[in-house]
């Protein structure tokens, strides 16, 4: 036997014991089943999720409501002490903020398609219309988990990198860049807690970094098919009012 | 002597050494480390830090004195090029305490004019107020300790900036409240008044928010003939903030302009800077300046309200007008949109730090950098103002304030015939 041959064939066990890498979509196809199955989230028509956010390190807390029907329908009230209400939302193709801080304001260009892709009811099982391409880029360790790195690229927009685990199928990590009226922004995402909320598992506790600030999200509670009365998602006066000033224009 | 004696004394002066050099020593690696950690560049200032490290190290081991260390150590921050690192000699750094003696206040705003500690508003229905305290009066001594020789030590120091100064003179106006605080002046005609002032609590609402201490904030508004004025002192309490400033920015329509007055006015929340643009400037896109940190980028944008002022609008700043004044103050500068009177502002766009150095001195460093729309950077260079006005005694004596007077005349002579 020469040397060449005994290599491979002591390579080869090694290499035919490692399992072939996934494809992104039975990953992403995967953490959809995992979390409720297809059909959990095709019941799912609306939701109010209720929860609080706090920024440890600045001693900030706050709480945050969002509602959201399908298809495209998106509310979101934050109350954060000493920074008063911001409240955003998307409204089939316009996307807006308001805050007691920086005043209202209609998002645009990628930041627009960002908060559309956001507010998208079930965009975990709508994943192929929000991410024209997605790659599985490899394995990466998360706290000692071997997690599935998937590169997620929408049609506009910086791509997002979600990491799944290679034992739950549960995603535990997102990272990407934001844009954002400031600038674009590094955000990462830790996601842990998984509950079952209605048929569907959600992380209860989300960490977010973005650029310098840290918060942690607390997810309490959520409503599951409650009646939202459509004016919830009705552009507020003050929103309205741009939109004309911007049509007008 | 003994030979017991001796190796006694030189183990003691071995010791002495030792223990200079090791205070100098761990001052050195602070300064390093902190520079290393928290500068906005990674390679702060484009230099290897390093080889800088490398450089100054054996020549801090090789300092005969404090004061030779604390040269080397200077001389190492300033490789940098940078404003607002430096380092403060633990004498001077002694007298900008800035803690008062308690909460109480006499109701006092002073500043240093012409090298003197002078009166330049006293709070409405304060002790020092009905204690016959004018603006103009000269403060000489205040909590038992001459103030000139203070104003003279700090001034000494390039390094100290007017509103660590000025904070420092108003803590020797402080105490608890219920107490009192001997103080002397000098008032109109110069003759030398002693006075036990009552101390009480300072002006305006206590307001949280988050780790930061609960301060007192106030916001006032009011007429003056057909022009708008309003004052505030701190960035903060939002709520109650942005909505006097709002009500003043309706009340402005019509008028003929609008004043913002930012002295002494040390910042607070950067956003709000941005918030209250949005009632200014109605061209979208616009931005008020950049800061640059080391993992991000921020744009300081502006959201143009629905109706948006287009009254002509004077920004009045000072020496102690900080941060987010400055950054409010240089962005509508910048943008065209405002028009700024007063002294130069205090370079201090960022949280710079200070920090006390194993050696007792006081070392002093940026983390960001902010430049404004313009281009040009604030963090030790400041807002210079459209209109240079300075405060004098003899007008504070006389009941003017010019500062306040430029602004209203200028918006007079804006109003189209």
């Amino acid at each position: 036997m020469n040397r060449r041959l005994l290599i491979v064939l002591l390579a080869g066990p090694a290499l035919f014991a490692a399992d072939p890498l996934p494809s992104a979509e039975s990953v992403l196809d995967r953490y959809v089943q995992v979390t409720g199955g297809k059909q959990a989230y095709d019941k799912r028509k609306t939701e109010i999720a209720h929860g609080t956010l706090e920024y440890t390190s600045l001693g900030i807390k706050g709480t945050i409501t969002r509602y959201a029907a399908d298809p495209d329908k998106y509310y979101a009230s934050l109350d954060i002490e000493g920074l008063g209400k911001v409240e955003m939302g998307v409204n089939g193709q316009v996307a807006w903020e308001n805050s007691a801080l920086l005043g209202p304001r209609l998002k645009s260009g990628v930041e627009r398609a960002e908060a559309i892709r956001e507010g998208s009811m079930n965009s975990t099982v709508n994943w192929r219309k929000l991410y024209p391409k997605v790659q599985n880029a490899g394995i990466e360790t998360i706290d000692g988990e071997d997690c599935y790195k998937v590169i997620m690229t929408p049609a506009e927009g910086q791509p997002m990198i979600g990491y799944y685990q290679k034992k739950s199928g549960l995603q535990v990590k997102i990272t990407t860049v934001s844009s954002t009226q400031m600038g674009d922004i590094p955000v990462e995402l830790i996601a842990s807690e998984y509950k079952d909320f209605g048929g569907i598992l959600e992380p209860v506790k989300v960490i977010q970094k973005a650029g310098p600030q840290e918060f942690t999200i607390t997810l309490e509670r959520v409503e599951v098919n409650p009646v939202i009365p459509p004016d919830k998602f009705a552009l507020p006066a003050e929103i309205r009012k741009l939109v004309d000033k911007a049509d007008a224009k | 002597m003994s030979a017991r004696c001796l190796s006694l004394l030189l183990a003691g002066a071995v010791t002495a050494f030792g223990q200079t050099s090791q205070v100098d020593l761990d001052s050195f690696e602070k300064v390093w480390t902190t520079v290393r950690d928290k500068h906005w560049q990674a390679r702060p200032g484009g230099l290897d830090w390093q080889a800088i490290h490398d450089e100054y190290r054996p020549r801090v081991e090789k300092a005969a004195s404090h004061d030779a260390a604390r040269a080397v150590i200077q001389e190492m921050i300033g490789r940098l090029k940078q404003s607002h690192f430096a380092i403060i000699p633990a004498p001077v750094y002694s007298v900008l305490d800035e803690d008062g003696e308690g909460p109480g206040v006499t109701g006092i705003d002073a500043r240093v004019l012409n090298g003197q500690a002078v009166v330049v508003s006293v709070d409405p229905g304060s002790p020092a107020e009905k204690q016959g305290v004018r603006p103009g009066w000269q403060i000489e001594r205040a909590g038992g300790k001459d103030i000139k020789p203070i104003i003279d030590q700090a001034r000494s120091n390039p390094a100290i900036h007017e509103l660590q100064l000025t904070r420092a003179l108003q803590a020797r106006l402080s105490g608890s409240i219920g107490g009192t605080v001997e103080a002397a002046f000098l008032d109109g005609p110069g003759k030398l008044v002693d006075l036990k002032l009552n101390l009480t609590v300072p002006r305006g609402a206590l307001s949280a928010f988050g780790n930061l201490p609960a301060q007192h904030v106030w916001f006032e508004s009011r007429k003056i003939a057909t022009t708008a004025y309003v004052r505030f002192n701190l960035f903060l309490d939002l709520p109650r903030v942005m909505a006097g400033f709002q009500q003043a920015v309706e009340s402005c329509k019509p008028c003929d302009g609008l004043i913002i007055d930012l002295r002494g006015n040390p910042g607070g929340i950067g956003g709000m800077a941005m918030g209250m643009a949005g009632y200014l400037v109605d061209k979208p896109n616009q931005r008020l300046g950049t800061m640059y940190m080391r993992d991000s980028t921020l744009n300081f944008v502006v959201n143009p309200r629905a109706d948006v002022l287009s009254a002509p609008v004077a920004v009045l700043v000072d020496g102690c007008s900080a941060s987010t004044s400055e950054i409010f103050a240089g962005g509508l500068k910048d943008l065209g949109r405002a028009r700024v009177f007063g002294t130069r502002t205090a370079a201090a766009a960022l949280p710079s730090a200070f920090e006390r150095l194993p050696n007792g001195d006081g070392f002093q460093y940026a983390v960001a950098n902010y430049v404004s729309q313009g281009g040009q950077p604030l963090e030790g260079l400041g807002v210079t103002p459209d209109v240079t006005v300075e405060l004098t005694r003899p007008a504070l004596l006389a009941g003017h304030d010019a500062v306040l007077d430029a602004a209203l005349d200028w918006i007079r002579r804006q109003k189209k015939p």
